[in-house]
């Protein structure tokens, strides 16, 4: 499912630095041409993405080791381990959904709800389906991955992610307002919503005007 | 409590979908399994290691003088900054937000708050690090986080402006 993203982010930013012009098509574009419908390609388990990743847990954690002891090393190691695991069975049920969108719902509806050409309802749509999902990271990611394969472009991706760190109503409702005023919330909720529009607008622009997908 | 709820109300919504696929399309269910497997193969060690990165790079920060530092902060300047600790600012939701209370009962305005709040929903160094890189991959995080960086600063100058 995730076959063009991190190994093709990693390559095309390798050769280009600025990251719009690096990688010019769309990953759903990129999809099409090498991949059935929501097909997956094989792809690297190792890549410059999670050596990236790996050098940070490493330098971070012998920082940890030096500044504040062994003992909190290995407090911090077993409390984030203990947290993956309990991750896991979220992270599975994400996968799996976005694993059988793509053979559930047809190509040319997800093309049409948010592919490259849906528009600025396109994009509403997806800031809407953000907004809506009741989990973490853990979920949303994985979702966005599943609808990028089934034919949603990276501005609906966007969106959808801005969506969700924006105005998702699960964070929104259960942890801000129990902790803010909720004048200024609702404010900021108000300011906010048509961010994830205008950001899927421009990543379209963006990369139409780069050249390349569209 | 709440992460059990999400959890049941997903594992739902996964469940009602493959016997869905088993009732209409039951030859493909055996490709489901396979690329879910190869998804969480390729996933799992990314976020695992993105996991323990960022609880380490957490305990480097220091979350304290986040809280006392924005709390002082004000005008143009204080949003720039208010805006960089909530990049910065560690864990979950229930940190960010607790931060931003303490801050606005020290004295914070809602400018620097407003700047905060967006630039943590936003940028989130932790988040980034631990999810949106592994999942997603270094184009989609360093475009979306590009194209996101005005806005924690736009809000914050509304609201001084306002």
């Amino acid at each position: 499912m995730l076959s063009p993203g991190p190994a093709d982010a990693q390559r095309a930013g390798r050769r280009r630095l600025h990251p719009v012009a690096a990688g010019a098509k769309p990953v759903a574009m990129q999809r099409d041409q090498d991949t059935p419908p929501g097909g997956s390609t094989p792809r690297k388990l190792i890549d410059g993405s999670f050596l990236f990743i790996l050098a940070l847990a490493v330098v971070s954690g012998l920082a940890v080791w030096v500044l504040k002891g062994p003992g909190r090393f290995w407090e911090l190691l077993l409390r984030d381990l203990g947290f993956a695991a309990a991750l896991m069975p979220k992270i599975l049920a994400g996968v799996l959904i976005a694993t059988a969108l793509p053979l559930l719902v047809s190509r040319e509806r997800i093309l049409g709800l948010v592919g490259p050409d849906s528009g600025l309802r396109g994009l509403a749509i997806a800031t809407a389906a953000g907004a809506l999902i009741p989990g973490g990271p853990g979920v949303t990611y994985p979702l966005t991955v599943g609808l990028m394969g089934a034919g949603a472009d990276l501005g609906a991706g966007v969106a959808l992610v801005s969506g969700w760190v924006l105005v998702g109503l699960n964070r929104t409702l259960i942890w801000e307002l129990s902790f803010l005023p909720p004048e200024f919330v609702a404010l900021r909720v108000g300011l906010s919503l048509g961010a994830p529009v205008l950001f899927g607008l421009a990543v379209r622009h963006l990369l139409a005007r780069k050249g390349g997908g569209r | 409590m709440n992460i059990l709820i999400g959890t049941f109300l997903l594992w739902a919504l996964a469940l009602a979908m493959l016997s869905r696929l088993r009732r209409t399309a039951p030859d493909t269910v055996a490709e489901l399994r396979a690329r879910a497997f190869s998804t969480m193969a390729f996933m799992v060690p990314r976020l695992v290691v993105g996991l323990i990165g960022a609880g380490f790079m957490a305990e480097l920060l220091p979350v304290g003088r986040i809280e006392q530092m924005f709390g002082e902060s004000a005008g143009l300047s204080g949003i720039g900054l208010a805006s960089v600790f909530g990049a910065l600012t560690p864990g979950g939701p229930f940190v960010a937000f607790a931060i931003g209370a303490a801050a606005l009962k020290a004295g914070a305005g809602w400018a620097a708050l407003m700047a905060y709040v967006t630039a943590w929903s936003v940028m989130n160094l932790n988040r980034s690090i631990a999810y949106e890189l592994p999942l997603m991959g270094r184009r989609f995080l360093l475009l979306r986080s590009a194209i996101s960086l005005p806005l924690p600063l736009l809000l914050g100058v509304v609201m001084l402006l306002a």
